[in-house]
């Protein structure tokens, strides 16, 4: 039976019912997908953005536009993996938008300092680690590579994800890959071998 | 440009995903990787990362979900009353084109019939008993009601586009 506007509105006005016919999750349920995920949502913000109090800002909005998506998709089919992925891309696209703003002209013009803006003392550690490596790499080939060998998305995840075409993910993929190794190799970081 | 594929890559990258490499790798893999480019590139680059995500998600600063749950609920409950009163508005602007269209017809209507069509609207405070209400010098010809009627049209006007910005500040 559809429901008319004249029932839905004193609902809406008092704030205490369900608002739209799809509910994604109730508070509970949020509350344990958060704590699975919000991590490595974070993790993902901060190494690709390079900034910790971006990385903040951009995981709360990811979440905030997960909860209010009406579209069933995420939560269809393969649940909590398939709503990862939503968030992840989710967040994708807001670190698009981000570096598609007029401040950096397009996400391959930004400069090489933005990567080191202070104030991320968060992620010292973490850069002391990995060195000048990621902040050489271009933007999109740090969302390829953390997307495919830190998280473990397949290249069709990833094209997913990224709204890049799934047949050319393999490519990027492989010359970020490339590149990223030959930088650690610079830095004299060579793991994998036994000592 | 041949990609430089290895045909053991995915076992390297299975080992690698499921956190065995070097535990539970043969030495015969470990000697490949040593020699191949593309498998030490996988096995260095996974472990650079997989490393800098363990670390970065342990020192990530979390809000409270609740926080975020009540955020998405107002954006939500905002988002609809919006959708809600969109056609409100475009009623509202429908039945104001309507008036006046029907208010232009009526003047083009009566416009042959010269300007003593209109005398039914001097007769109107005497019509509907308004002396009692008002002083008298309100009602003249060319009193006060020609002026009144414009000033309360013009105050309406501005409250309500007063009403409309406070709105939209909001």
């Amino acid at each position: 039976m559809p429901t008319s506007w004249e029932s839905v509105l004193p609902q809406l006005v008092a704030g205490d019912a369900p608002l739209v016919a799809h509910q994604p999750m109730d508070s509970d349920a949020f509350a344990g997908f958060y704590e699975r995920s919000a991590r490595s949502l974070w993790a993902y913000l901060a190494r690709v953005s390079g900034d910790a109090a971006l990385a903040d800002d951009l995981m709360q909005e990811s979440y905030v536009r997960f909860l209010c998506a009406d579209h069933p998709e995420p939560h269809a089919g393969e649940g909590e993996v398939a709503g990862r992925k939503y968030l992840f891309r989710i967040a994708t696209n807001l670190l698009r938008d981000h570096w598609r703003r007029p401040r950096a002209g397009s996400i391959e013009d930004l400069p090489e300092d933005f990567f080191s803006a202070p104030g991320n003392a968060a992620l010292s550690d973490v850069k002391a680690m990995l060195g000048p490596a990621m902040k050489q790499m271009r933007p999109r080939d740090r969302q390829l590579l953390w997307l495919a060998y830190a998280e473990g998305y397949s290249h069709h995840e990833i094209a997913t994800i990224t709204g890049l075409a799934s047949a050319s993910i393999r490519l990027l993929l492989f010359r970020a890959r490339r590149k990223m190794a030959r930088l650690l190799r610079e830095e004299g970081i060579n793991q994998g071998r036994r000592v | 440009m041949t990609l430089g594929a290895c045909s053991r890559e995915k076992e390297v990258a299975e080992l690698l995903r499921k956190g065995q490499w070097l535990q539970a790798c043969p030495a015969e893999l470990e000697a490949h990787v040593a020699a191949c480019r593309a498998c030490s590139d996988l096995v260095l680059v996974t472990g650079s990362l997989q490393q800098a995500r363990a670390h970065a998600a342990s020192v990530a600063p979390l809000p409270p979900p609740g926080i975020l749950w009540w955020r998405a609920q107002l954006r939500r409950r905002n988002a609809n009353l919006e959708r809600i009163s969109r056609p409100v508005l475009g009623a509202q602007i429908f039945a104001l084109a309507v008036t006046l269209l029907a208010a232009a017809g009526f003047v083009v209507a009566n416009a042959p019939h010269g300007s003593s069509w209109w005398t039914w609207l001097e007769d109107l405070p005497r019509t509907l008993r308004l002396e009692a209400l008002f002083p008298a010098t309100l009602f003249h010809p060319t009193g006060g009601l020609w002026l009144l009627v414009p000033t309360l049209a013009t105050l309406a006007l501005l409250g309500g586009v007063a009403v409309y910005l406070g709105s939209e500040k909001q």
